[in-house]
C-alpha cells in the first residue's frame, strides 16, 4: 500500500549548509495497518509525509502510494491518500460542513454521495453541533475534527497522520486516537507520525524509530524489543538515538549501522 | 486542467474573501466613502483659500494718474473687477514717505517690501516708480501728437519715439500658495485697470476704445457637442486611478490568499487535494481578477456620483461619457489578469502577510513610471509605445476616455498581444512559485543577508546557485549603472577604448571572475571552460560562425525595426559616428567585437546562466540570462536587441556546454555588426554580387526580403544540428525532466556532488 524505497530529500539551508534530511530510508506499510513514524523534532518525519503525500519532491529513492509513484504520478496519488497534519489547518472563514464539502468535491464526489457520506462523517465524529460554525470559531478539538473529516471524506485507502495529537487535550487526543483505530477496522492504510511513546504502543502494528534523517529500526513491537534486548520502548529509543549520535561524533561520514538488516517484508534495505 | 476544480476554488475563495471585513472594507466600503470626503474637504479648502482676503503692500501710490482710478477709498477701485465685491478680497497697506509702517522708515522701501513679503507679513506687494504718471502722461501726449501728425498726412510715429514707461513691479512668491493666488489677483486688476488706461488714450485722440481690440475670437469646443467636455483632464488621470485601484484590489486578497494561506496552514492541505497546481494558480487568480476589477468599478461608481456633484462647481470638467466607461470595462479584463498574476506570484513568494505588504513598494516602483510614462504631453499612441506593457494600457485607456476610437482600434492587436504575453508569463511565473518548494515551505531564516552570504560562500557548489547569480546580475546593473553618471562621454578612438575597458574588464569580468573562484569549486566547469568544452569546440565554433553568418541579415532586420519604432536618440547617434571614426576596422573589431565577446559571454553565458539553470527550467535561465545581458546596455533600442541575441546565445551555450561556441557565435555578429558601418555606395557599386543582395531604398540600405528568409530558413537547420547534440543537466533539470516525462528516479540520489 504504501511502499518507500531508499527515498532521499537534500535541503539546502542557510543555517546548516546543504544537508540529508531524509537518507535512503524504506519501508512499506499494509492495509489495516498502522505504521508508526517514532522520531524527535528535526528526525526527517515531516519531510517524509510531505514526500509521500507529494507536497514535496524527493530527491532521490522511490516512494508509492496504492502503486502511484509520488514523484511523477501526484495526482493520482493525492486521491488516495488523506494527510491530517499537526497544525490542524482549516479556513477561518468557512464554516466545518462547507469546509469538508469543498474537499470532498475536489476528490470528484457530487450530489447525494457526498452529503450521504458528509452525513455519516458528521454523526461518527460527532460534529453536528458544530456544522454551521465557522472554522475560525472552532475550539482547537473540534478544527481537528473537521481536519480529520476533511481527510477522510473521500474514503482514502491511506491515511496519514503527521503529530496529530500535537496541541490536543488529553481527552481530543484519546478521541482523535480511537478514531484512528476505527480507521484500522476499517482497512485504511495508516502512516501515524509521532514522537510520543505512548500513542506508538497503543496504535502501532509496526514502528520505525527515525533519527537524523534515518530508520535506526524498524519492526513490530515485539520485535524490536527482542532485537535491542530492552522491553520498554522509551529505553530502547534514547539508546538507539544516543548510540547513534556517539558513533555520529566519531565517524562523522562512516555508515553507521544501528541495526541488524531484516529479512521480514517491509525490512529496512 | 479540470475546470471543475479551477470553479471550486474560485467560488471558496471568493467566499472566503467576501467573509473578511478588512478586503470588503478595502474594496467596497473605503472607495465609497473616500471620493466624497475628499471631494467636500477639497472644495472646502479650495473655498476657504478662494474667498480668504490677501494682504497686499503697495508702495509708491502718490506716483499714480488720478484717472482712470486704481484705488477708491483704499482700496482697489470696484470698476475694474468684474464682480465688484471681488476688490474686498485684496486688502492695501499703503507705504509713502512719512508713513508709520516702518519706523525707522526704511533707507531702501522696495528691499524692506521683499523682505517682508519673503517673511510673510504681506501676501503681496506692488511698487509703482516714482515717475509712473508723469511718464505715463507723457506717452499719451507723444501718441495724441502723433495720431495728429498722422491725420495731417505726415509718417505715423514709431514705437521708437513712444516714451517707455517704467514697469510697476509686482512682489510675491511661489514658495507660498496664498502669495500666488494675490499675484493672480493683482495680474487681474492690473490687466484691467491697463485696458482702462488704453481706452483713455484712444478716447482722447477721439478713437473708439474698440480700435485697440477690433475682434475677439470665438471658441468652438467640439466636446461640448459631443460631451466630452474637458476630457482632457480625464483622459490622463482615469488611466493612472485605474491601474493603480487595479493593483491594489489585486494586491490585497493575493495577499490574503498566498501568504495569508501559508501562515494559516491552510496551504498545505490544499496542495494535498487533488487539485494540481495550475488549477489552484487559475482559481485564485479568477479570484484576485475579479476583487481587482470589483475595487475598480466601485472606485469608478464612487467617484461618478461625487463627480456629478462636484463638476457643478467645475466648469471646464464635464462627466465622463458612458461609452467610454464602458471601454474602462472592457480594458479592465487584461490589466486585472495582468496585475492578478503578479500579485499572485510576489505574494506566493511572502511567508506572512507582513511580508507580503513589504512587497508592494517594488511593484509600485516598477508599475507607477510606466503608467506615469503617458502623462508626458509628447508621448502618444504609436507602434511603439503600444509595445510597452503597462504604457501601452494607459494610451490605450487614454484614447478610450477622449473617445478616439479609431486609435483605440487601430492598436487594439499590438496592446492586446503584449499584454496577453505579458499575463501569460506572469501566470507561468505564479504557477511556478507554487511549484517551488523553497518558496512554499521557507523559512524565517531566508532573508538574513549574513546568513546567506556566508552560506553562499562555506557551501559552495561546482556550479554556482540561483541566488548567486541574481547577485551577479544585479551587481553587474548597479555597477553599470555609477559608470554610466560617472564615466565622461567618450571623445574620440582613445576616449572609447577606455570606455570599453573599464566597462568590460572592471564592470563584468572582474566581479564575474571574483564571485566564480569564491562562490563555486569548479570556476572551469562554471563558465562552460573545462575540459568537455574544449573537446567540442571543433565542431560547435564553426557552426556558432556560420550560424551568426546566417542570422545576420534577420539582425539587421529587426534593429532596423526596432529603430523605427522607438528612433535613436542623439547620444547614441553620436557614439555610432564615434565608432565610424575608429581609424581600422581591425582595431573597432578588436575593440568592440572580440573584448565584449569574451567579457560578456564570461558574465552572462558562463556565470549567470550556470546559475540560473539551477531553478529547473532550461528556457527560464535562458531567458534570465538574456533579461540581464540586454539591461546591461544602457541604450533601450540596442538592449531590446541584445535581449534576443542573448536568448541565441544562451540556448547556443546549454546545448554545446561550451563558451567557446558562444564568443565565436558572439564575435561573428558583432563583427558583422560593425561591417555593416563599412558599406558605402562606391562598395556596393564595386561589388555587384552583394549590391544583388541589398537594397539601397530611403537612404541606408538592407537586406532583400528573400535574403532574409532563405538565411533565416538554413539558420533553421543549423538550429537543428544544435538541438541533436548531447549536452549535459543540472541536477534541478533532471528532476523536471522526471516528472515531465513521467520517470522515476534513479537509484543514484541528485544532489550535492
Amino acid at each position: 500500500m504504501i511502499r518507500v524505497n531508499g527515498l532521499v530529500k537534500h535541503y539546502a539551508d542557510l543555517r546548516r549548509g546543504h544537508f540529508v534530511a531524509v537518507d535512503r530510508i524504506s519501508f512499506h506499510a499494509k492495509p489495516g495497518q498502522i505504521y508508526g513514524l517514532l522520531g524527535p523534532n528535526g528526525a526527517g518525519k515531516t519531510t517524509t509525509l510531505r514526500m509521500l503525500s507529494t507536497v514535496l519532491q524527493p530527491t532521490g529513492g522511490q516512494a508509492s502510494i496504492n502503486g502511484y509513484d509520488v514523484l511523477t504520478q501526484a495526482p493520482q496519488v493525492r486521491r488516495e491518500i488523506g494527510f491530517i497534519s499537526a497544525n490542524t489547518a482549516i479556513y477561518d472563514r468557512m464554516t466545518a460542513w462547507e469546509m469538508v464539502e469543498c474537499f470532498g468535491r475536489l476528490h470528484g464526489l457530487e450530489g447525494d454521495e457526498l452529503h450521504g457520506r458528509m452525513e455519516n462523517l458528521f454523526d461518527r465524529l460527532a460534529m453536528n453541533d458544530i456544522r454551521d460554525r465557522l472554522g475560525g470559531k472552532l475550539s482547537t478539538g473540534m478544527r481537528q475534527k473537521v481536519s480529520i473529516a476533511r481527510a477522510i471524506v473521500h474514503d482514502p485507502p491511506v491515511l496519514i497522520f503527521d503529530e496529530a495529537t500535537a496541541g490536543l487535550d488529553v481527552l481530543v487526543a484519546r478521541a482523535l486516537l480511537d478514531a484512528v483505530l476505527e480507521l484500522r477496522e476499517h482497512g485504511k492504510c495508516i502512516l501515524f507520525s509521532t514522537h510520543i511513546m505512548s500513542e506508538v504502543q497503543r496504535l502501532c502494528d509496526r514502528v520505525a524509530i527515525v533519527h537524523r534523517g534515518k530508520i535506526l529500526t524498524e519492526g513490530t513491537l515485539p520485535e524490536l524489543y527482542q532485537r535491542h534486548g530492552e522491553d520498554d520502548l522509551e529505553e530502547l529509543f534514547f539508546g538507539l538515538i544516543s548510540r547513534h549520535d556517539e558513533a555520529l561524533a566519531r565517524v562523522p561520514d562512516a555508515p553507521i549501522s544501528t541495526d541488524k538488516p531484516l529479512s521480514s517484508e517491509g525490512g529496512l534495505s | 486542467m479540470r475546470w471543475a476544480n479551477t470553479k471550486l476554488i474560485f467560488l471558496r475563495e471568493i467566499r472566503d474573501q467576501l467573509r473578511d471585513r478588512r478586503t470588503l472594507f478595502m474594496i467596497a466600503v473605503l472607495p465609497m466613502l473616500m471620493y466624497p470626503l475628499l471631494g467636500m474637504v477639497y472644495f472646502q479648502i479650495a473655498q476657504f483659500l478662494r474667498e480668504k482676503p490677501t494682504s497686499v503692500l503697495v508702495l509708491g501710490a502718490l506716483n499714480l494718474p488720478e484717472s482712470p482710478p486704481l484705488f477708491e477709498n483704499d482700496r482697489f477701485s470696484p470698476t475694474l473687477f468684474s464682480k465688484p465685491q471681488a476688490a474686498d478680497l485684496l486688502n492695501l497697506t499703503f507705504y509713502n514717505q512719512g508713513s508709520d509702517l516702518w519706523t525707522p522708515a526704511p533707507e531702501d522701501p522696495l528691499e524692506k517690501a521683499r523682505e517682508a513679503v519673503r517673511t510673510g507679513q504681506f501676501d503681496a506687494a506692488i511698487w509703482f516708480p516714482s515717475n509712473f504718471a508723469d511718464e505715463l502722461d507723457r506717452f499719451r501726449l507723444v501718441s495724441e501728437s502723433g495720431v495728429l501728425e498722422v491725420r495731417k498726412g505726415e509718417e505715423a510715429v514709431g514705437p521708437e519715439t513712444l516714451p517707455s514707461i517704467p514697469r510697476p513691479e509686482v512682489i510675491y512668491t511661489t514658495s507660498n500658495e496664498k502669495s500666488q493666488i494675490t499675484f493672480s489677483r493683482l495680474q487681474r486688476v492690473l490687466h484691467s485697470w491697463n485696458k482702462a488706461i488704453g481706452k483713455r488714450n484712444l478716447a482722447a485722440v477721439g478713437l473708439a476704445p474698440e480700435a485697440a481690440l477690433p475682434f475677439e475670437i470665438q471658441g468652438d469646443d467640439l466636446a461640448e457637442a459631443a460631451g466630452t467636455r474637458g476630457m482632457a483632464i480625464w483622459a490622463k488621470l482615469l488611466p493612472v486611478m485605474l491601474l493603480l485601484w487595479a493593483l491594489t484590489g489585486a494586491f490585497y486578497p493575493a495577499i490574503d490568499l498566498c501568504a495569508g494561506e501559508k501562515e494559516r496552514g491552510t496551504l498545505e492541505t490544499l496542495l494535498c487535494s487533488p487539485a494540481l497546481r495550475s488549477e489552484i494558480v487559475v482559481g485564485k487568480l479568477l479570484t484576485v481578477m475579479l476583487f481587482s476589477m470589483a475595487t475598480v468599478i466601485l472606485n469608478l461608481i464612487s467617484i461618478g456620483i461625487t463627480g456629478l456633484f462636484l463638476m457643478k462647481q467645475m466648469p471646464g470638467i464635464g462627466p465622463v461619457p458612458l461609452a467610454a466607461v464602458g471601454w474602462l470595462l472592457v480594458v479592465l479584463v487584461p490589466v486585472s489578469a495582468l496585475f492578478g498574476a503578479l500579485c499572485l506570484a510576489l505574494a506566493a513568494m511572502a511567508r506572512s502577510s507582513k511580508e507580503g505588504q513589504y512587497y508592494l513598494m517594488p511593484l509600485l516602483l516598477i508599475v507607477m513610471p510606466l503608467a506615469i510614462l503617458p502623462m508626458i504631453p509628447s508621448v502618444e499612441m504609436n507602434l511603439g509605445f503600444s509595445l510597452i506593457p503597462i504604457t501601452n494600457l494607459c494610451l490605450w485607456l487614454r484614447s478610450a476616455v477622449e473617445g478616439q476610437y479609431a486609435v483605440l482600434l487601430k492598436y487594439a492587436v499590438p496592446v492586446l498581444g503584449v499584454t496577453v504575453v505579458c499575463c501569460f508569463f506572469s501566470i507561468r511565473w505564479a504557477v511556478d512559485q507554487f511549484n517551488r518548494e523553497s518558496v512554499l515551505f521557507s523559512e524565517n531564516e531566508r532573508n538574513d543577508l549574513g546568513l546567506w552570504l556566508r552560506h553562499m560562500v562555506r557551501d559552495r557548489q561546482p556550479t554556482p546557485k540561483v541566488g548567486a547569480a541574481f547577485l551577479a546580475g544585479a551587481l553587474i546593473l548597479v555597477a553599470m549603472f555609477f559608470l554610466g553618471l560617472t564615466m565622461p562621454v567618450p571623445e574620440g578612438f582613445g576616449g572609447l577604448v577606455r570606455t570599453v575597458m573599464v566597462t568590460q574588464l572592471g564592470v563584468i569580468v572582474a566581479p564575474i571572475l571574483i564571485l566564480t573562484f569564491l562562490l563555486t569549486t569548479r570556476p572551469a566547469k562554471t563558465l562552460l571552460l573545462n575540459r568537455p568544452a574544449w573537446r567540442v569546440a571543433w565542431k560547435t565554433v564553426p557552426m556558432a560562425i556560420l550560424l551568426a553568418a546566417l542570422l545576420h541579415p534577420l539582425a539587421f532586420a529587426i534593429q532596423a525595426l526596432i529603430a523605427r519604432l522607438y528612433p535613436i536618440g542623439p547620444e547614441a547617434q553620436a557614439l555610432q559616428g564615434l565608432i565610424a571614426s575608429v581609424p581600422s576596422f581591425w582595431q573597432l573589431f578588436l575593440l568592440a567585437a572580440v573584448t565584449p565577446a569574451i567579457c560578456e559571454e564570461l558574465a552572462f553565458r558562463g556565470f549567470l546562466l550556470s546559475g540560473f539553470r539551477h531553478s529547473g527550467h532550461k528556457w527560464q535561465a535562458i531567458a534570465l540570462s538574456a533579461i540581464f545581458f540586454g539591461m546591461t546596455h544602457t541604450i533601450v533600442q540596442q538592449s531590446i536587441m541584445t535581449m534576443m541575441v542573448g536568448l541565441v546565445l544562451g540556448y547556443l551555450a546549454i546545448q554545446s556546454g561550451s563558451l567557446l561556441t558562444t564568443i565565436a557565435y558572439h564575435m561573428t555578429h558583432n563583427g558583422l555588426a560593425l561591417m555593416t558601418t563599412l558599406v558605402t555606395p562606391e562598395l556596393l557599386a564595386r561589388h555587384r554580387w552583394f549590391a544583388s543582395l541589398v537594397d539601397t531604398a530611403d537612404g541606408g540600405y538592407s537586406y532583400q526580403t528573400p535574403v532574409v528568409i532563405v538565411t533565416t530558413l538554413l539558420a533553421i537547420v543549423v538550429f537543428g544540428w544544435f538541438y541533436r547534440l548531447q549536452h549535459g543537466e543540472t541536477d534541478e533539470e533532471q528532476l523536471q525532466g522526471a516528472i515531465h516525462h513521467g520517470q522515476a528516479l534513479g537509484d543514484e540520489p541528485l544532489g550535492p556532488e
